[in-house]
């Protein structure tokens, strides 16, 4: 199962004030927070650690099929980051979810999955954020399609063999991201 | 406070975060606030603590657990105010 969640910085400079007193107490545990403080740029963390946080949460929410805002039931650990990307885990008591993620100027995402194994299988396409991504999707893919299944949940499915593999679509300001598992040049 | 009035103060809070006017408009207790409103799930914390600020209560963890629908935030709301003795 997949997990994937982005934020658009500069949408989030407008309609986020983690600055606000209490915000980061609220979703994020006393190391987190540490860590935020101390980085040269914080805002890059807090983005970061929200992302990991969020997409293991779906990834949680899939398996489980319970909802709940809990972002302090979620850490980052062992968060190693470079200048365009991260990687890290994201503990939890059901289990401890891998995930990496992209940084840069304009965006940070971040994708999870409960297996390092199944991680690195997970791939990702980026889109324009409309509100018909689904037909635009479909219009421009021609070996797959993208669709909801009857819980709501999308799928990537190809139009070949019919195989399908569940997908986890984030959107945020401008951009839109596509992740799913299994590898589907080798899925035909 | 009763219901309706408690209803029409999560309206007042919960609207610069949303994105769907159409879900405010016609907002009831059943109201979402990520699938109904389409409020960004890091704005969920503003709301949380603009909640807090208008009602000079705690929203602990396991209550912003629940925070996902009207009706849930209205129970917490009333268990809040209930246990500061209003």
């Amino acid at each position: 199962m997949v997990g994937n969640d982005l934020v658009d910085l500069k949408l989030a400079a407008i309609e986020s004030n983690w600055k606000r007193t209490g915000y980061l107490e609220k979703i994020f545990s006393t190391e987190e927070q540490r860590l935020i403080r101390e980085a040269n740029d914080p805002s890059i963390l807090v983005w970061l650690f929200w992302t990991m946080k969020e997409s293991a949460y779906k990834v949680l929410n899939r398996m489980t099929g319970i909802r709940s805002y809990a972002p302090l039931s979620l850490e980052c650990r062992e968060v190693q980051i470079d200048e365009f990307s991260a990687s890290g885990q994201v503990w939890h008591p059901y289990g401890t979810f891998f995930s990496s993620s992209v940084l840069s100027k304009e965006l940070i995402h971040s994708i999870a999955a409960l297996t390092a194994q199944e991680l690195f299988g997970i791939s990702v396409t980026y889109h324009k954020n409309v509100l018909n991504y689904l037909e635009d999707y479909n219009q421009s893919s021609v070996s797959y399609s993208l669709a909801k299944n009857s819980m709501g949940l999308p799928e990537i499915i190809n139009r070949e063999n019919g195989i399908t593999y569940p997908a986890s679509i984030s959107h945020h300001g401008r951009y839109l991201a596509i992740a799913h598992s299994g590898s589907l040049r080798s899925a035909g | 406070m009763d219901k309706e009035e408690l209803l029409a103060e999560l309206k007042v809070i919960v609207t610069p975060y949303t994105q769907d006017l159409t879900a405010l408009e016609q907002l009831t207790e059943h109201t979402d606030f990520i699938k109904d409103l389409q409020i960004n799930s890091a704005n969920l914390v503003d709301v949380v603590l603009d909640l807090e600020e208008k009602f000079d209560i705690e929203i602990d963890n396991d209550s912003m657990t629940k925070m996902l629908d009207i009706k849930s935030a209205i129970a917490i709301i009333e268990e809040k105010l209930a246990a500061n003795g209003r």
